[in-house]
């Protein structure tokens, strides 16, 4: 069993590289990443060996691996069949040969791989005499912890990532990680730079980690270098003894999985009652059914939530830093505003065949400028307070309070430009979306990326260049009172950005009119 | 035969070189229950989408009661209920809000669109279900909530794609009579399917498209010429295999 299912995946990997040129680069790409993460992996943990917090890092780089191991297949539920028990249900299987196939599966591929020889760095940085035995054999069980870890958890939470609600989830769960990769590339190297964070920091971290799996693993190496041979073969014990409960609760688990396949999902009702908006004819209606989505739909929430992040991460460095750049403030206004016109700048994608329901109804110009505009009341309304209050705390933050106000009114004209954009956008390049392994948010579908990228840079060179005006007027009015300065500045700003947005209306109505059937096959050939 | 609600003239589709639609010309008299039979990749949905204004054709032209689907599309969807093979609907709308969304949309005033949508969801046995989400629906609640939404502003000529795949003998039965119904009072209904069954026991008008072409249209019992419908549509598309000689394992006889 173990052979046929480590064939089936193997297979699996072969189809998809026959299937297109897209998915041979993206094997290409993920097992270029896998082969440089082990390398610095590897390299990392080497040069731990001067350090006499070594132990201590060995620990957090260990529980950062376990954790990736927890969450990635959480995002490629779903997509990967192998992961799923489901697909097994119906074969005449014995839970213990699909255990051991399931886990010989598991460990195949570029990822575990890398995995393991990245690990081994320990070799190096922390072992030494016969402490080397103890980290091949520490850092086999590390992996092993991983993997029964990794298949435990996601046979658990089978029934619910089967769900519309567990695909919810797994969509919300975008954002944190978003957040900590983006605080790991851009925040964690300029608090290095600037000397705030150092291995120092991390002294003292394992007096808890050192008794969760990753810290025995890495502790047991530790002792065997050490001489306390008694103390390491006590940890690997432990480490073995947590496997094998883990190994017990995925088998009971799996068990209870393969009966449970057609589990349907558990559905909620809406307590509102009717649409709001119902004065408003068409555009009403559009702006109704648009602001019940930001509510319901967790992908509209979490681009929220990216755009909000983007404004922090732009800002970090003076946060963080010991050098204050106060008018950073003003460029995350400007990356807010982009990336939220960007990041809705393809409705037509992101509605998916929906739209063929909204496109049975219209077809003029007039409806066509109901449907732009009726969204774009509903995202104005989330993002005007959103911007305008992110600003103002980043002022805040920069202690430079005014410059969250000059740049609160530059994210308001930033704002009417980016939905003029991705109102222009939506009808010139609309792209069909789709879901992809490895991430729950709806993508490009493979051969558009020209199309998401072109548009994502279109909105942002547009932004930038739109707000020009107002980030000159607020620079030429700096040394005027802040009471006479911001109403005036905050007006101007709005007015521009809501001409800005009134004519993107308009022009994306005129084009849009004649490509109505061209948008409903995009929205048809869109799977979300 | 009454004046045409549904005239196709020479409708053709290609995709990558490939006659999906090889010009067909349709004519449906006002007040017709009328199926569209063919086998999987006829064409009927490539066809329905044309004339529904969703897809543009290559060549040919459809009018609908009058006015032309690519001439005046505004005036063409205002007398058109589309129900398209797979529900498209707004996953995160409740089935009240579904049908309620349809209604404005076609203009009709929100407290009147409501009203329809209660109405609606009650023949369709949807009541219960009225403030669940579409996303929790089963196939045949979406084909009902779909089938809803095209009614709401009660359109005279309505367009449904396979209307019965999923749905329940009952669900089925409420859907004929609304159908029927709807017929009745001079509408103008044009599916498609390839259950045979079915499109002999409610149609008046029957046409066969096969390979992207009519090969038969007319009343029912001209198009089935004293056979069933069943008999005489596999003597219009020819069976597609017969060959089950490699298949002498199958069978309990055979382990």
């Amino acid at each position: 069993m173990a052979r046929l299912l480590v064939e089936l995946k193997l297979r699996l990997v072969r189809n998809a590289l026959r299937s297109s040129t897209a998915a041979q680069v993206s094997f290409l790409v993920s097992t270029t990443c896998a082969a440089l993460a082990a390398i610095g992996t590897f390299w990392l943990l080497a040069q731990l060996r001067p350090l006499s917090s070594s132990v201590d890092l060995t620990t957090v780089i260990f529980s950062i691996f376990a954790i990736g191991w927890l969450i990635a297949p959480i995002f490629a539920f779903g997509l990967d069949g192998t992961l799923d028990p489901a697909t097994m249900a119906l074969y005449p299987l014995r839970t213990r040969q699909l255990v051991v196939g399931l886990l010989a599966a598991s460990a195949v591929g570029a990822w575990p791989a890398a995995n393991m020889l990245g690990l081994l760095g320990v070799t190096i940085g922390l072992a030494r005499g016969l402490g080397v035995l103890f980290a091949f054999i520490a850092v086999a069980l590390q992996v092993l912890f991983c993997i029964v870890l990794s298949r435990f958890v996601i046979t658990s939470m089978a029934r619910l990532l089967r769900s519309r609600r567990g695909k919810d989830l797994a969509i919300f769960l975008v954002v944190p990680v978003f957040a900590i990769f983006e605080f790991l590339i851009q925040v964690i190297p300029r608090a290095v730079a600037s000397g705030g964070l150092s291995p120092a920091s991390f002294a003292g971290v394992d007096s808890w980690m050192r008794w969760l799996p990753p810290g025995l693993a890495a502790h047991s190496i530790q002792d065997a270098s050490t001489g306390h041979l008694g103390d390491a073969v006590a940890r690997l014990g432990l480490l073995v003894a947590v496997i094998i409960v883990l190994g017990v609760l995925w088998v009971r688990s799996l068990g209870r999985a393969l009966v449970s396949t057609d589990t349907t999902t558990g559905s909620s009702r809406v307590h509102n009652a009717a649409l709001p908006l119902a004065r408003y004819g068409v555009r009403g209606a559009v702006a109704a059914r648009f602001l019940r989505y930001q509510g319901r739909d967790p992908a509209s929430l979490a681009y929220w939530a990216i755009v909000v992040v983007i404004m922090f991460v732009c800002s970090a460095s003076t946060i963080v830093g010991p050098h204050q750049h106060p008018a950073v403030v003003v460029a995350s206004a400007v990356f807010g505003a982009a990336f939220a016109g960007s990041l809705h700048a393809n409705p037509v994608g992101q509605t998916g065949p929906a739209f063929v329901f909204e496109a049975t109804a219209l077809s003029g110009r007039r409806e066509l400028r109901a449907y732009f505009s009726g969204q774009d009341v509903v995202f104005g309304a989330i993002a005007m307070p959103l911007l305008v209050g992110v600003c103002l705390v980043l002022g805040e933050l920069v202690r430079d309070p005014r410059e969250g106000f000059a740049a609160a009114a530059v994210g308001l004209a930033g704002l009417g430009a980016a939905l003029a954009m991705s109102n222009i956008f939506s009808v010139v390049l609309p792209y069909p979306m789709q879901k992809r392994a490895g991430n729950p948010l709806p993508q490009q579908a493979q051969g558009y990326g020209g199309h998401a990228f072109g548009a994502m840079i279109g909105t942002l060179v547009c932004v930038a260049v739109a707000v020009i005006p107002v980030i000159v007027l607020g620079n030429l009015t700096s040394s005027v009172s802040a009471a006479i300065r911001i109403p005036v500045l905050f007006g101007l700003a709005a007015g521009y950005g809501f001409g800005l947005a009134w004519l993107g209306v308009r022009a994306a109505a005129i084009v849009g009119e004649g490509k109505l059937p061209e948008l409903c096959q995009v929205a048809m050939r869109t799977s979300l | 035969m009454g004046e045409p609600a549904i005239e196709v003239l020479g409708l053709r589709k290609s995709f990558d070189k490939k006659d999906a639609v090889a010009g067909i010309d349709l004519e449906i008299a006002a007040g017709s229950l009328a199926g569209l039979v063919g086998p999987n990749g006829a064409g009927k949905t490539t066809s329905l989408s044309m004339m529904t204004g969703l897809l543009r054709p290559d060549a040919g032209r459809c009018v609908i009661n009058g006015h032309d689907v690519w001439a005046n599309p505004s005036a063409a969807k205002a007398v058109i209920g589309v129900v398209p093979a797979e529900a498209r609907l707004f996953e995160r709308l409740s089935g009240e809000e579904v049908l309620e969304y349809a209604g404005r949309l076609h203009g009709l005033p929100a407290a009147e669109a409501r009203k329809r949508a209660a109405q609606l969801l009650d023949v369709l046995d949807l009541t219960a279900d009225a403030k669940r989400l579409v996303a929790d629906y089963s196939t045949g609640m979406r084909k009902k909530a779909a089938l809803g939404c095209a009614l709401i502003h009660n359109p005279p000529v309505l367009f449904l794609d396979e209307p019965l795949e999923g749905v329940d003998p009952i669900s089925a039965d409420v859907i004929r009579r609304l159908l029927k119904r709807l017929v009745g009072t001079g509408s103008t209904v044009l599916f498609s399917s390839h259950v045979m069954e079915l499109v002999e026991q409610v149609c008046d008008h029957v046409s066969v498209i096969d390979k992207g072409k009519i090969v038969a249209t007319g009343t029912t019992d001209e198009v089935r010429g004293g056979k069933t419908l069943q008999q005489a549509f596999i003597d219009l598309v020819g069976p597609r295999s017969t060959d089950e000689e490699g298949l002498s394992w199958l069978g309990s006889s055979s382990n």
